[in-house]
């Protein structure tokens, strides 16, 4: 006989396991010791959130639309923030294509 | 506990945003005209889909998207043209972004069954105006709470997630959508620019369905170059398309033309499901085992603005058809606060 889950408890411990995943990334980057394999630049020099910012911005934004035009910071970050949530793209990328396009 | 852990645990590392950056309202979305050519048929699509964003503190986000559409046709018997004007709600939805690695949505929102549903339906990114075959599956909004987020698992790979529930109904009047639960989980590998991903979503009600989907993205950055693929599996239906765009920018004459002109191909393929045609007709899914091809160009007039143009071939048991598909999509974008410093302004 197969085992059934009913969906509610299938729901439940899915958002349990990400719960688990969440905690276990909870503690950021900067907490970890080996962080040689770590994709988050944690950097501040302008010149480097720069390039790296434009990089992310073609390798997240180029997934669904042409580039485009640069906006104030303030919509760009309302823009930024809304993409975040709408094609999931990282707290780190959002960052740095911030950056990059408020340039 | 769970929610407990998601909602308090990484909140620490969440970023705080410079007052010089705090975002501000905006009001923005599409609009386009487009005359569809089917099997002979003339349809004048017009289309205006406002997008209003409401940022509130660092963390709160509500968003939503209205669509207006008339759709105009004339009579076999002659006449002017003529047509239902509609309108609905596509989301409405409070965000809070509890950490770099969950956002907790409420309210109505588009269902990530997929990503066309979610990231290529708006007629200004999408590129070839023509829905797929199989859109319908699976994408009805749904009125619920969603957890989804993103975060890099190493060097090479972001894996991104949502998980959902949508009731039956949430008790306002003409918003309505089924109960059922679903998520959907990909890999996005920023180096070769590869995305892969599936979904999932089980019905809660009447006939209790699971369906599955697949999706596919590649931007090779080599070449200006965009691959897309999706396919989905329902007791509604099945079937894929694969879809590419080109841009000419690679081509050495007449380059400010060619760097704005886009070619597109999609290929695609649908199967009917255990629905009976009335019923797949309601939800806008082909009656018949179905068969697609099409091919456009796209040519971007400016930044939000682009001319289209298509042209496919159906083939079906039903009967055989072309269709043909011209006309214009253009993205607005208006702040609704002040957008600079007053010692920011020249």
């Amino acid at each position: 006989m197969r085992p059934h889950f009913h969906p509610r408890t299938s729901l439940a411990l899915l958002i349990c396991l990400l719960a688990f995943a969440s905690s276990l990334f909870a503690g950021g980057p900067s907490a970890r010791k080996d962080s040689s394999a770590e994709p988050v630049i944690r950097v501040t020099d302008p010149d480097t959130m720069r390039i790296e910012g434009e990089k992310r911005f073609h390798a997240n934004c180029g997934r669904c639309h042409a580039a485009p035009q640069k906006y104030p910071p303030r919509m760009m970050a309302t823009v930024l923030r809304h993409m975040r949530v709408r094609a999931t793209i990282t707290d780190e990328d959002r960052r740095l294509i911030l950056f990059y396009m408020t340039q | 506990m769970a929610l407990f852990v998601l909602l308090c645990g990484p909140v620490a590392s969440a970023a705080q945003t410079p007052d010089t950056d705090k975002p501000v309202p905006i009001l923005t979305g599409n609009a386009g005209t487009f005359s569809f050519v089917t099997g002979g048929q003339n349809l004048i699509d017009a289309q205006f889909n406002p997008v209003l964003l409401l940022p509130l503190g660092d963390r709160w986000l509500i968003e939503s998207r209205v669509a207006f559409e008339g759709q105009f046709q004339r009579p076999p018997d002659g006449g002017p043209y003529a047509g239902p004007v509609t309108k609905h709600v596509d989301y409405a939805q409070l965000d809070y972004i509890a950490n770099p690695y969950v956002t907790i949505t409420a309210g109505r929102f588009l269902t990530p069954f997929g990503i066309f549903n979610e990231r290529l339906y708006p007629c200004w990114i999408r590129a070839l105006q023509p829905d797929p075959l199989i859109l319908p599956i699976n994408t009805a909004p749904s009125d619920g709470v969603m957890f989804r987020g993103s975060f890099p698992v190493n060097a090479q790979a972001n894996m991104n997630y949502a998980v959902y529930f949508s009731a039956t109904s949430i008790g306002i009047g003409s918003v309505d959508s089924e109960r059922h639960v679903g998520g959907r989980m990909g890999f996005f590998l920023p180096g070769p620019r590869l995305e892969v991903g599936g979904s999932w979503q089980r019905t809660l009600q009447d006939d209790r369905k699971n369906a599955f989907g697949f999706h596919l993205g590649w931007q090779p950055a080599k070449a200006p170059l965009n691959l897309r693929a999706e396919f989905a599996r329902s007791f509604e239906g099945s079937g894929y398309w694969v879809e590419g765009a080109y841009r000419l920018s690679q081509l050495h004459f007449l380059e400010r033309e060619m760097r704005r002109t886009e070619f597109a191909a999609r290929l695609q393929q649908f199967y009917t499901g255990t629905i009976s045609p009335d019923v797949a007709a309601q939800l806008a899914l082909p009656s018949a085992n179905t068969r697609e091809a099409d091919f456009g160009v796209n040519y971007f007039l400016r930044d939000g603005l682009k001319g289209i143009f298509s042209y496919g071939r159906g083939f079906s048991s039903a009967g055989n058809y072309n269709q043909w598909s011209f006309g214009f999509a253009y993205r607005w974008l208006v702040p609704l606060g002040r957008v600079a410093e007053p010692s920011e302004v020249q």
